[in-house]
Formats: C-alpha cells, structure tokens, sequence
C-alpha cells in the first residue's frame, strides 16, 4: 500500500470520527456541556442495530430509522436535566462520564463482554467494495463518508441558514445576551441535543456496519474524538470535519511507516502541540459571524 | 477557630497500620485481609495524589494513569528485566513520574488559555502517548507485556501479602502526610486561592506557577511511588492493563465522593469504593461495579458535589460513634458476615446518619457567628484629615501604551504616583483607567512605554512579583475566593504578601485587616453570604493585608448606596492614614475632589488634564469630555 492509498484510506476512515465528534462538538460549543454521554449514545446505537439486523431482519442501515428517534429522545432527555439540575460545564463532563460507565455496564450485561458483529448474510455491505480509479474501497467505509459529509453539510446549512441555527450560535457567544433577545435556549438546546443524539444513533450504525463491537469500545473512541473536537476547534462544524480527515489521514500514514501502535502516539502528541499553540482549533472560522 | 485534630488522625493511621502485621501474627485473620487492606492503601496513594493538584487547585486531571504507568513500568524494566534493586527502583519511578508532571505542568501552566475543560483534555492526552512508547520500544515492553518477578525481602516480612502491605502503608502515609501538611500550609492554600480565582491569588502575591508545579510534582511523585510498588504485586503488566481507564476513573469517583478539598477526602472515598467493590464481587455482582460507580457519580454530583466528608464532618461524634458501634456489635455478636461485612455495613449505616437532615451545616454555623451583621460596618470615631508629606515616587508611568488588537485603549500616558498621595483618577466610560490599573498591577503588560515600580522596571514581572513591590489593587466587580470564608480570604493575601506569616499566625492577624474596613463581625461568612458592600470591603481588607505601598481602588464605591458610600469614604481615609498611597478610580466626583490630594483626568486613553482637584474640574477640556462633546463637534 503506497502512502496516498494509506491517506485516502485513513482520511475516510477518519471522517467517521469526525461525525462522531459533531454532536459532541456542538454540545461544547454551544451549550457548554462536555456529553460524554454521546459515546453511550453511539455505543446503544451500535448495538441496537446488531440486534435489529440480526432478530428483525431489517436492513442494517434502516435501522437508523428506529435507533435515531430513539437516540433523539434519550439526548434530548438527558439535556432536559442538564438544565433542570442547572449542571455547570465542568460537572456535566462528570456526571455523563457516570452515565457512559452505567451504559457500558448495561451493554455488558445484555450483549455479554464478546465482541458483536453482524453475521455476513444480515450485513452483505461489510464484504463488498467499490473500485475508485486506481483505489478499491471497502463499502462501509465509503458509506460512513458519505454520510458524515452529509451530516455536516446538513449541520452546516442549518446553523447558517434557519432561526433555530443562528439563534444556537449567539446561544454559544453569550448566553445572557441571547436569552435576553428573547431567545428560549431550553428547547434550542433539547432539540440540539436531541439531534446530536440522533447523530450519534447513525454514527453507531456506521460503526456497526463495518467492524464489531465491545462495550468497551467507547474508550477506545474517547481519546481519538476529543483529538478531533480540539484540533478543528469547539463547535466549530466544518472543522470537526476536516479534524476528522486530517487525524484519519496521519494515522494511515504513520500506521503504515512505523506500524499501528505508532498512530496514537502521533495523533496525542499532535493534540498536545494544538492545545499549547492553537488552543482555538486548526480552522479558524471566518470573521464576521 | 476549630483547634486542628489532623495530627491525631494522621498519627493514629500511622499507628493502626504498624499494628496490622504484628496483629495479624498473633490472630487467626487469613492472608485476605492482608490483601485488601493493601488494595485500599492502593487507591489512598493513587486518590490522594490525585486530589493534591485536581481537587486543591482545581486543575482536574484525568491522566492520573500516567503516572501510575510510569511507576508501573520503571518497576517492570528496571527491576522486572534487568533486575535492579527493587527498593531504589521504586524510587526511580517516582522521581520519573514526577520529572513527567513537571513537564506536564511547564507545558501547559505557562499559558492562560489550558485551564479547566482544556487542562483535562490534555492531561487525558498523555496515557495514550505514553501507551503508545511503551508499545512501540521492545526494550520496554513492545506489546507483549513484562513480568515481575517476586522481589526477595526481610525474612522478618514474610509473607510475601505482608511485605507487600508495609509498602502500600508507607506510600500511603507519605500521601495522606504530604496532603495534610499542605493542608495546613501555604503551599495548599496557594492551591485554594488558585481554584477559586487564580488571577486574583496572583495579584494578591500567590506564585501561581511555582504553586502549580509543586502541586503537580506532588502528584506524580506519589503517582509513581504508588505504580512502581503495586508493579511487584501485580507479576505480570502490560499495556492495556496499565493505561486502561480504571485509575483515572477511580481516583475521580473516590475524591468526588470523600471530598475534593479536605486532605483526608480521598482516604475516605477509597475506604468506601474499594469496600464497595469487593462486596460485589463477593456476592457475585460485579456485573453491576460499574452501574453502581456511575450512579454514585451521577447522584453525588446532582445533590452533594461537595462529598461526604463535609456531611461527616457536620457531626463527627455521631458518625464516629455510629461506625465503630455497627462493627463492634457486628463483631461481638458474630452472627453475621465476615469483618469485610461489618465494615461495609458500618460504613453504609454512617451514610444513612450523615443524610439524616439536621446538624451543624456551614450557613448555621457562619450564622452563629455573624450576629449583629446589620451594624458590622459601623465605624468609630472621626479620623482627622491625613497630613501626610508627599515623598519619592512609588509608580512612574512614561509614555505607556496599550492596544487590544486594533483598539487603542491607552496612547502613550505618563503619570507619577508618589507616597503619601491621593491620586484621583477619573474620566468616562472607555477613557482607560482600568487598563492602566491592570497595566501597573502587571495584569496586562503594555504595548510601548515604561513602568517603573520604586525604580524597578515592572513590564517583564510577573502580577505577584509586583505585588511583592508593594502594589495591592481591588477589583470593580469583587473577586474573592468564594469557598474561604472572609477571614480565611485575608489570611491568604497576609500569608503571601510583604510579610509573609504562617497559616494559624495569619488567620489571627486577619481580624486587624478586617476591623480596619469593619468586617470584623463577619469574619466566619463565605463570601456569598455578604452584600455587594462587604464584598468591596473585603477586597480592600484583602488588599491591606499585602502590606502594599499603593493600594490601586478601581470603582470600590461602584453600585453602593449613599450610606455604604459615606462608609467606603471612611474607610479610604482610615487606609490613607494608615500611610499607603492610594489610586482612586472612581465615577462618583464628590467623593473624589473630597478625598484626592492630586487628580489624573484620562480621555480616549490619553491624560487630559492633571492637578489640583478644585482646579483639574473647572478645566473647560474636563468639563467637555464629561458632559459630552456633541454640542460643539458632532461626529469629533
């Protein structure tokens, strides 16, 4: 594998990150809560889908159907008790690191501790690939691309473009202010919320699809997402995007110069060296929002 | 003042766990107990070293399993493969987990911007990158995990879960002693004031930094000792069992539920999640340790983030009395369970007690002691006007400038504040006379131009180096350390100012601080319990107790009312006559060509005029710039 097929490859791959560090990203930046509850939600997405796929028969991918509402509702509620309980930035980082272990614990107990996959008959997507030029790409992982540029685009043009979006963003500038326009930040943030959640349903769905599952696997996600969060900058959209490509694309090449152990140590030390000199983010956004 | 049983406690652990081994020798106890008592002392060192930079300065750290690694491995390679002495390696990896803490602390403390979330995220950073060296280099580890041989050791030990117990005691004592006597020091009170407003501790003389970095080497000092000793009794180590989540996790939930700003806080939280722990597995539940972490976490965070030790502590005899009651009958009795049982049951029982409403609550006990507050800052006789000589200059400012990106706030101001002097300085909203006490208090530091502080250059110092020059300043909107009570607020500025006292010395003197502003009533409140009025107070007592040259007053008389007004006056005179120079930010003009022996008028960053006040506030250019200048220049 040549260094472009390995970039490609883990720039793809990396986008799949990058929509699981959306909703987080969102969370942070707009309505000052660190969820790390989202990788719960990712996690029971992940899962349900194996379940539904395996004992009802569903296509894989429709079973976003169900998980997303699902996922909705349960960001949605666990947002409702952030304000409810009135949770500071920092406590909320605690008490949903609480819930992510009580789910990972839940998940345990139900799926067992084994690694979960689908069985190739339920998920014929896994074995299939598509030729590209001089590329062949697996089809789970043009899949979860795809849908994570349609994501973001999507997240995008909302925050650009509808009431509800621009009205987030002088949220994430200044709460008061905001309020004091007669903004209703609790439904704002519950809805927000809520599709982050949804977004996290289809993120595990994109995971599920393509490799297996443990409960443990949050773990292995939480250092990687939070890279990514950082280096395009707190609720900053596109950049949790191309954060997204970019730590995909310099693992696949460090992981094919000196072996994969090597990918987390470039990654970290990557993220250090952007919280000491660019604490705001990689892609600074245009001035003038 | 509560008289301070630290020392017993300390004492009394220190004894209770020299007697374990003897009276294990004597009894019939199985090797069991041996073991779990060490798995506490484990999380003790882990937790307490946690709490030492996390829970004292507030910098919350989620790379704990750093530090623990880099004992764990030291221990592994040094001893392990290449068959160093176990005693001096377990030194080794503590002095190496700590050289990693102060790097960690050089990395991220020099800059303002890694604070709170940012600060653990980055911390988080580091187990993956040390797990990744580990991983990569075969002279490490290379992925295949390392074996511990059994060290050999006194024959006098023996068993092997006995000499692994007096090591676990010794780390664990030399945690809980450093996080006590830091407790009772400045260099844990530097951590509070730090948590609560570190831009204030540093004006007020706290080394932020130097602060910081003890705390963090403390933390990984003790991090290491831990991991390097519990290597030996581990056997085998490898990546994933080292750099895994659980340390992290568990020195969090162990310090949120004992106490995050109590030295002994920790040691509670790990006696009851270790006890917990094993109880589950021992009835077959450890499917359910995790579900019953995160409740525990999700529910302390929701109703009592401040721990159990704060509830204990509210009635120790009862809790006390509790615990020792349900396992001494549990013990006597012998119907039920085995001791682990009875501590378990003691322990759950002294949660119910604490629980139970009622007791003595901090507010109850603040309130006790603030009664008669309404007349708290009633002062005494009239002083006579200061007749004080005006002397050499303790601030000169020459041409100073300061911009923030394209907004020139100030364009080159020079003034002169000498002792003895009542500098009023005044002009509009925007004029820049805040940014020129943020400048000379070395908040900020200026784009061009010179300070000079008694004939020190002061733009390169750091704000407590400068308030070690003898500049004190308040703030417009009161910054004081909200979980300190009054007192404790002006112990710290005393502790670390000009003349340095200790921490019991300094809580005494304190009460001169605040009969000088005529807070003495209220010494014991928190600085939430007390009006906008006492808060401006207390940030002057604050201040006084620096021993400063200048004292720097931006807007102290902001949103009072008349009276509280006539009162701060008062209390400037008083400060006056006590012989500190004083600069006098203030909008209120009566009160300013009252008190003020000169007056600076600033104006769209420059000085518009200087002098005498019956003369600077008949100037026609002070009364334009005042009263508005859309009458004759529209558009200017």
């Amino acid at each position: 594998m040549s260094e472009l097929q390995a970039a490609i490859f883990g720039a793809l791959g990396g986008s799949l990150f990058g929509l699981m560090a959306l909703g987080l990203s969102m969370g942070w930046g707009f309505l000052k809560n660190i969820n790390l509850a989202h990788f719960a939600m990712i996690l029971l997405g992940g899962y349900l889908t194996v379940d539904l796929a395996t004992n009802l028969g569903m296509s894989p991918v429709a079973t976003i159907v169900i998980t997303a509402p699902l996922m909705f509702l349960i960001g949605a509620l666990v947002q409702a008790g952030f304000e409810r309980f009135d949770v500071s930035e920092f406590n909320s980082l605690l008490i949903s690191y609480g819930l992510l272990i009580i789910t990972v614990q839940v998940v345990t107990n139900i799926w067992t501790a084994d690694y979960q996959r689908m069985a190739p008959e339920v998920n014929p997507l896994a074995a299939e690939s598509v030729r590209i030029g001089p590329f062949v790409f697996p089809a789970p992982t043009l899949l979860a691309a795809g849908f994570a540029v349609g994501l973001v685009v999507l997240a995008q043009f909302v925050l650009e473009k509808t009431y509800a979006g621009r009205a987030l963003q002088a949220f994430g500038q200044d709460r008061q202010i905001a309020s004091a326009f007669g903004i209703d930040h609790r439904m704002l943030g519950v809805l927000l919320a809520g599709a982050s959640g949804a977004s996290a349903a289809i993120a595990g769905m994109l995971i599920a699809v393509g490799e297996p599952l443990i409960p443990f696997s949050p773990f292995d996600w939480i250092g990687r997402v939070f890279a990514i969060v950082i280096l395009g900058g707190i609720g900053n959209v596109q950049g949790t995007l191309y954060a997204g490509l970019l730590v995909g694309a310099v693992s696949g090449v460090v992981a094919l110069a000196w072996g994969p152990s090597a990918s987390p140590l470039v990654v970290f030390s990557l993220v250090v060296l952007a919280l000491v000199f660019r604490p705001q983010g990689l892609f600074p956004r245009k001035a003038g929002h | 003042m509560r008289r301070d049983r630290g020392w017993i406690a300390l004492a009394a652990i220190g004894v209770g766990l020299f007697l374990v081994p003897v009276l294990w020798e004597v009894t019939d106890f199985a090797v069991f107990y041996l073991v779990f008592l060490s798995g506490i002392l484990f999380w003790v060192a882990q937790a307490t070293s946690w709490n030492i930079l996390s829970g004292y300065s507030g910098y919350f750290s989620f790379g704990q399993g750093a530090f623990y690694g880099v004992g764990v491995y030291t221990m592994a390679v040094l001893f392990g493969r290449h068959g160093w002495n176990w005693l001096l390696v377990i030194l080794i990896g503590g002095v190496l987990a700590m050289l990693l803490g102060l790097g960690i602390g050089a990395l991220a403390f020099r800059l303002s911007s890694l604070k709170g979330e940012i600060f653990a995220l980055l911390t988080l950073a580091f187990p993956f990158i040390l797990a990744g060296i580990v991983r990569l280099f075969d002279a490490i580890d290379g992925g295949q995990g390392v074996v511990v041989p059994v060290p050999s050791f006194p024959e006098l030990l023996a068993p092997f879960q006995k000499f692994y117990f007096v090591l676990s005691s010794v780390v664990a004592l030399l945690a809980l002693t450093v996080a006590y006597l830091m407790h009772r020091t400045r260099y844990g009170w530097a951590l509070f004031a730090i948590r609560d407003d570190e831009a204030a501790a540093e004006g007020l003389g706290v080394p932020t930094f130097f602060h910081k970095m003890i705390a963090i080497g403390a933390n990984g000092l003790i991090g290491g000792l831990s991991g390097a000793v519990v290597a030996l009794n581990l056997g085998f180590v490898s990546v994933e069992g080292t750099f895994n989540l659980t340390v992290p996790l568990f020195v969090i939930v162990m310090s949120v539920l004992g106490s995050r700003n109590h030295w002994a806080g920790p040691l509670l939280g790990a006696v009851y999640i270790h006890t917990l722990q094993n109880r589950l597995a021992a009835g077959g539940f450890e499917g359910w340790s995790l579900i019953v972490l995160g409740v525990i976490l999700v529910v302390l965070m929701l109703l009592a983030p401040e721990g159990l030790m704060a509830r204990f502590t509210r009635r120790p005899a009862l809790a006390g009395g509790v615990f020792v009651g349900v396992i001494a009958t549990l013990g006597l009795l012998r119907v039920w369970g085995d001791p682990v049982s009875w501590l378990a049951a003691a322990l759950g029982a002294v949660v119910v007690v604490a629980f139970l409403p009622g007791g003595r609550t901090a507010e109850k006990r603040s309130e006790e002691t603030s009664v008669g507050r309404g007349a708290s800052v009633v002062l005494g006789e009239d002083l006579p006007a200061p007749l004080l000589k005006v002397g050499r200059p303790i601030v000169v400012a020459a041409d100073v400038a300061k911009d923030f990106g394209g907004v020139h706030a100030l364009r080159g101001v020079s003034m002169t504040v000498a002792e003895g002097e009542l500098v009023g300085l005044v002009g509009p909203n925007g004029s820049g006379k805040t940014t020129l006490v943020n400048l000379i208090s070395g908040a900020l530091t200026p784009t061009s131009g010179v300070i000079e502080l008694d004939g020190t250059e002061s733009s390169a110092l750091p704000p407590h180096r400068i308030a070690h020059l003898g500049i004190a300043r308040t703030y417009q909107i009161p910054r004081p350390f909200t979980s300190l009570t009054v007192r404790d607020n002006v112990a710290v500025a005393i502790m670390f100012g000009r003349e340095p006292r200790r921490l019991d010395a300094s809580r005494q003197a304190a009460g001169e601080y605040l009969n000088l502003v005529g807070l003495g009533g209220l010494a014991e409140a928190l600085p939430g319990q007390v009006n906008l009025h006492e808060r401006q107070l207390l940030e002057m007592a604050r201040a006084m107790a620096t021993k400063p040259a200048l004292l720097l007053l931006d807007e102290a008389m902001a949103g009072l009312n008349p009276v509280e007004i006539d009162n701060a006056v008062e209390v400037v005179r008083r400060i006056r006559a006590s012989g500190v120079s004083i600069v006098l930010v203030e909008h209120l003009l009566r009160v300013v060509n009252q008190l003020s022996t000169r007056i600076v008028v600033l104006d769209q960053g420059l000085v518009l005029a200087e002098g005498d006040p019956g003369v600077v506030m008949k100037d026609p250019a002070v009364v334009k710039a005042y009263l508005g200048r859309q009458t004759d220049a529209p558009g200017d």
